[in-house]
């Protein structure tokens, strides 16, 4: 573990236990949280970004893309497995999967 | 240019908040503590002052309005009383252990119920945990001299608290008394201004305020917020020093009165203390050896000093104007703990009084002072507990 | 005998006795003494007795309890003649104003007084006249520097009231009440 994140004393802390270093939260691994794992499926994906929007850990990396009629927009690049915690809200959420007929995000169980 | 004026403590309070002119002050009306801020909202209304008055639909709003204007970095002051200070409750822990110096006129008021406006210590006495300094004043000029320098001590960056300063309801807050009020420039310039820290306003360099804190944590943040307090007490010391030296009133963590060679000695808090001089000053006429121990800093408590001040007595009587149901009264707790590791312990004894605003009038005190001789001629105390002037008793 | 001049107002809620005491301390205090003022506290309701007090002293005053043996007994409502609790404390210096528009003699018999001094002042009668309703406390205090001329004078007493009221009263309201001190002052009897 980082120094970072060695437990300080009582005289290193800051007055009334004030964060003082804004985003401190992307420090922290809730990946190690996961028994559970959602898998992106490119091919199937049609960039709606609802996960991202649902996904409580920001764990969807977006890129740069383009629409089928050649707009600029937003589209997903990957899961990031450090914060992805397996809650399975993106899968549950994404609208390919609620059709029914295929997935763009594959819910699966880690494996042990 | 100082003047002399004849004025009530609380519009002695108002007077202190117009010249150190906070940022802002919010506040909810409850007697007998109301005229602090309807004087000061006069003083908002007639531009003599910069302040940004929040009238609030609550003590629990009041407070919660201070830590956060307070926290944005602003210099915030309130006024209350009793049951108003009951209802910041758990405001008032947050505003200590968040180290806001916020600054309080507590104006002492019994608790309900039965409903009671009068006198009594029960509401700071009950606040005594919260982690606010707490000052008391025997008088109009007292609590306004404690108030002007409130915001240096609370303020001062090894403490950074909030502070309380208490003076006894109607007593002092409705009476009209003598007292001087200090020049304006020369108390703005005392009290000088507040430095911000880790404020909410500054956008470049953005903080948390009141994150959760866990096992991991808790303890080591209470650690400090302790040592806040321990150092509360030397710059108190320094801040009175100072005040004395502009102001030439000269203040310490208690005021010893008539204490080098007494035996007989009353330890009290607050207006009574007027009394009790005048009561010492007439029994040590008549030859007998008594003083008074008059407490002025409560929190921080200054367990040292006071061992050392009343060493060498061989009775002491707590005067409580509180009461801590099932036990004996908070002043007296503290002064044991102070006396025990003595190795020549006076004797000891608590007496509670006045609770609800029950009068102490001078022959009352005399006989407090008849009682302790008693005990001290049979060399013993018969009852450590007792309520002075109660029905039945 | 206490070692501060002490005073104890007699008058019902609502006749503005505890103001009375806190403007003569105000006004003494500003000949340099010492002063302090406060009333019996508790709710005041209209009509009902209270007691006010007022202590002076060259030096500090340490203390706030209720004046037992005063050195003035003021009475502000003549129907409080009589009334239990108004000799408490009396010694033969206490000084006795009573607002009445009956006779000196009259008045220390009603009271049962055995020689103490006692001046009387018609303050509801000049507070008639002058203000058209009852508020008699500038009429005691014209006739509290006859009766207490060493404690305050009238000259310093019209000075320093000018200079109280003007800081609460219109202009021709601090007139009104200097005319109700000088009546309240010339028509003393003792
Ligand atoms: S499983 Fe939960 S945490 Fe992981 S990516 Fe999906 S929504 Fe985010
Ligand atoms: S919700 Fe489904 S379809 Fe929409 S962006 Fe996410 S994975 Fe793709």
């Amino acid at each position: 573990m980082s120094d970072k994140y060695r437990l300080k004393n009582w005289q290193e802390l800051p007055f009334g236990g004030v964060i003082t270093e804004g985003g401190n939260a992307a420090d922290y691994e809730t990946g190690t949280w996961r028994t559970w794992r959602p898998v992106w499926k490119e091919e199937n994906c049609i960039h709606c970004l609802t996960c991202w929007v649902f996904c409580p850990e920001n764990a969807f990396a977006l890129k740069d893309g383009k629409t089928p009629g050649g707009k600029d927009r937003k589209e997903i690049r990957e899961i990031d497995y450090f914060y992805c915690k397996g809650c399975g809200l993106c899968a549950k959420e994404c609208p390919v999967n609620k059709k029914g007929k295929k997935e763009a995000v594959e819910f699966i169980r880690e494996e042990t | 240019m100082p003047k002399n004026v004849a004025i009530t403590g609380n519009g002695a309070m108002a007077e202190a908040m117009r010249q150190i002119n906070p940022d802002v002050v919010a506040a909810f009306p409850i007697t007998p503590s109301t005229q602090v801020i309807e004087d000061f909202a006069k003083f908002v209304n007639d531009g003599k002052v910069d302040t940004e008055l929040i009238t609030v639909e609550s003590e629990h709003s009041a407070m919660s309005a201070c830590i956060g204007a307070s926290a944005a970095g602003g210099r915030v002051m309130t006024a209350t009383s009793s049951n108003g200070m009951a209802l910041m409750w758990e405001m008032l822990y947050i505003a200590a252990s968040m180290r806001q110096p916020v600054l309080m006129t507590l104006v002492n008021r019994a608790m309900s119920a039965p409903i009671n406006i009068h006198c009594d210590h029960g509401d700071s006495m009950g606040a005594r945990d919260a982690g606010w300094i707490q000052i008391y004043a025997e008088n109009h000029q007292e609590a306004y001299d404690n108030m002007i320098m409130a915001p240096v001590i609370g303020e001062n960056m090894d403490v950074r608290l909030p502070v309380m300063v208490c003076m006894d309801g109607f007593l002092i807050s409705h009476s009209v008394e003598t007292m001087q009020i200090e020049d304006d420039q020369q108390v703005s310039e005392f009290v000088g201004e507040k430095v911000p820290l880790n404020s909410l306003f500054d956008t470049d360099k953005p903080v948390s305020w009141g994150a959760l804190d866990l096992q991991d944590y808790y303890i080591e943040h209470r650690r400090g917020q302790l040592e806040a307090m321990y150092k509360a007490k030397s710059v108190i010391e320094d801040v009175s020093k100072r005040f004395a030296e502009q102001f030439g009133r000269k203040y310490d963590l208690f005021e010893s009165y008539r204490l080098e060679d007494a035996e007989r000695v009353i330890v009290a808090i607050n207006s009574v203390a007027g009394e009790l001089k005048e009561v010492v000053d007439e029994l040590r006429e008549q030859g007998e050896k008594v003083g008074l121990l008059k407490i002025r800093v409560f929190r921080p408590f200054p367990y040292e000093d006071i061992s050392k001040a009343l060493e060498g007595c061989k009775i002491v009587t707590v005067m409580d104007r509180s009461t801590s149901m099932g036990a004996y009264g908070p002043l007296f707790g503290e002064i044991s703990n102070a006396l025990y590791n003595l190795e020549d312990r006076p004797l000891l004894y608590n007496r509670t009084y006045g609770l609800g605003g029950r009068e102490m009038l001078l022959d009352d005190l005399k006989d407090v002072f008849q009682e302790s001789k008693d005990y001290l001629n049979n060399g013993k105390v018969e009852k450590i507990f007792d309520f002075l002037k109660v029905r039945g008793a | 005998m206490s070692k501060y001049f002490e005073i104890r107002w007699h008058g019902r809620g609502g006749q503005g006795t505890v103001t009375g005491a806190k403007s003569l301390a105000e006004a003494v205090q500003g000949t340099g003494k010492h002063v302090s003022a406060f009333p019996d506290y508790g709710p005041e309701r209209r009509g009902a007795p209270l007691r006010a007090f007022n202590r002076f002293s060259d030096g500090k005053i340490r203390i706030h309890t209720p004046v037992l043996e005063p050195n003035v007994i003021l009475i502000v409502d003549p129907t409080l003649i009589g009334a239990k609790d108004i000799e408490k404390g009396v010694n033969d210096e206490t000084v006795f104003i009573v607002n009445t528009e009956k006779s000196p003699a009259e008045t220390k018999k009603a009271l049962e007084l055995d020689g103490q001094a006692l001046f009387t002042v018609p303050a509801n009668k000049i507070s008639y006249k002058l203000f058209n309703r009852e508020i008699p406390n500038s009429a005691m205090m014209g006739a509290f520097t006859k009766a207490c001329p060493d404690v305050i004078s009238l000259e310093a007493l019209l000075k320093q009231a000018r200079h109280i009221f003007s800081h609460v009263l219109a202009e021709h309201l601090v007139d009104m009440n200097i005319e109700a001190i000088k009546c309240g002052y010339d028509e003393v009897q003792k």
